[in-house]
């Protein structure tokens, strides 16, 4: 049995290694902040900023891939100036995240990608709901197939080839 | 089938699924990293599209396992091979499982992209069917007491059922459906290969998992009749001491 545990303990290990470094990765590459945030504590670098594109704001030349619109959230709003692919999600009043780099001299976000917005829940549920029971049904069995094997070598019903 | 034959195919599976269990972890870690991590989303669907590296390969798996709890039946009626009737017992109870999940993980990856958890669509419908199937070959097998009448019924059962499969399969191009059709098929591959190759590995290491896990069910059916057996033989001994006595 104690191989057993020892082969479970390798897959809990590498397992826990992919999850660790799955929720690093969203951290530092898909989470977004808020509008208010930019503001407060201004960021270096590229930043996904998550926000509605506000009614009324959104010009430039949407087939030439060059916008400006306000994106705003709980309790700011800020500009957005768009300069990239012709965007095919870019309209007012939808919810969408803009990744770029905010520019503090010009107090405007500049903006190269815009990004659809996950609901990381159900990627997550999904992964979970679909291996988790797999798992759990497989280690049930595989003990119980050990246990089996032991009962049965102590009755000696077993023949050894 | 002697008990030296059956004793030396058990011996076999436990001396070989190792290898599949070893592989189907290494294939569904790279799948796992590659899929999560390394593959870009999805133009459309963005992020929410990684749902389809669990989601595909465990519905690609519960065909599988019907397929070969199908081809099991036929080779039971055939042979009458008890330790082939405890391999399809272990892939019904398989393939209902394999079927569930795919069917939960569907319903999750729905919501997002269809805004509905659940529609009787032709693909939905038709794995829901099969899912029932299996229940009721699961179901039948705990009615019958006399064991070579259940499999012998088990197994009629399940080749009936195989009927659903092809509907499964074809029902995306058959009817006019939400889900969307297959991306891998006689006509090309119409999915980019940053995606493909998480999915293949997905895939392939989700059937090497049903693999092993069908080794270890079987061989875990075995075991408990084997025990059974032994107790039945130690209880009708003494049953048969204390008549003589």
């Amino acid at each position: 049995m104690t191989a057993f545990y020892l082969r479970w303990g390798v897959v809990l290990v590498i397992a826990m290694i992919i999850v660790g470094m799955t929720v690093r990765d969203y951290e530092q590459h898909l989470a977004s902040v808020s509008p208010a945030q930019i503001l407060d504590d201004p960021p270096h670098g590229d930043v996904r900023v998550q926000g509605l594109v506000k009614a009324g704001t959104l010009q430039g030349n949407l087939e030439e891939g060059f916008a400006t619109f306000a994106l705003g959230g709980d309790q700011a709003t800020l500009s957005v100036e768009y300069k990239g692919l012709p965007p095919e999600n870019l309209r007012e009043l939808k919810l969408l995240i803009v990744v770029g780099q905010w520019d503090p001299a010009s107090q405007v976000f500049r903006a190269r990608e815009l990004a659809l917005l996950t609901h990381y829940g159900f990627v997550v549920s999904a992964y979970l709901v679909g291996l988790l029971p797999l798992l759990l049904v497989l280690f049930f069995m595989g003990r119980k197939v050990s246990l089996l094997f032991e009962e049965i070598k102590q009755s000696k019903l077993y023949q050894s080839e | 089938m002697n008990k030296t034959m059956i004793n030396r195919v058990i011996r076999k599976i436990q001396r070989y699924k190792g290898w599949f269990g070893g592989a189907a972890a290494l294939c569904m870690m790279a799948g796992l990293y590659v899929g999560l991590l390394a593959s870009p989303p999805d133009y459309y669907q963005g992020e929410v599209a990684r749902i389809m590296y669990v989601h595909v390969p465990l519905a690609h798996t519960s065909l599988l396992a019907y397929t070969v709890l199908f081809g099991g039946s036929i080779w039971y009626l055939w042979k009458r091979d008890p330790l082939v009737d405890n391999m399809c017992h272990a892939a019904a109870g398989l393939t209902a499982l394999f079927t569930l999940l795919a069917l939960l993980t569907g319903m999750i990856w729905g919501k997002p992209t269809w805004n509905a958890w659940w529609t009787w669509d032709a693909r939905l419908t038709s794995f829901i069917v099969l899912l029932l199937i299996t229940i009721g070959y699961l179901m039948l097998r705990t009615f019958i007491d006399d064991p070579e009448r259940e499999a012998r019924y088990a197994a009629v059962l399940a080749i009936v059922g195989f009927v659903d499969l092809p509907i499964v399969h074809f029902s995306v191009e058959w009817w006019r459906t939400l889900h969307q059709p297959q991306s891998i098929s006689m006509r090309g591959v119409s999915i980019s290969s940053g995606l493909l190759i998480p999915l293949m590995l997905m895939s392939v290491g989700m059937s090497l998992l049903f693999s092993y896990m069908l080794m270890v069910r079987t061989q875990m059916l075995y075991l408990v009749n084997l025990l059974d057996a032994k107790k039945g033989r130690l209880l009708s001994q003494f049953h048969l001491s204390k008549a003589e006595s």
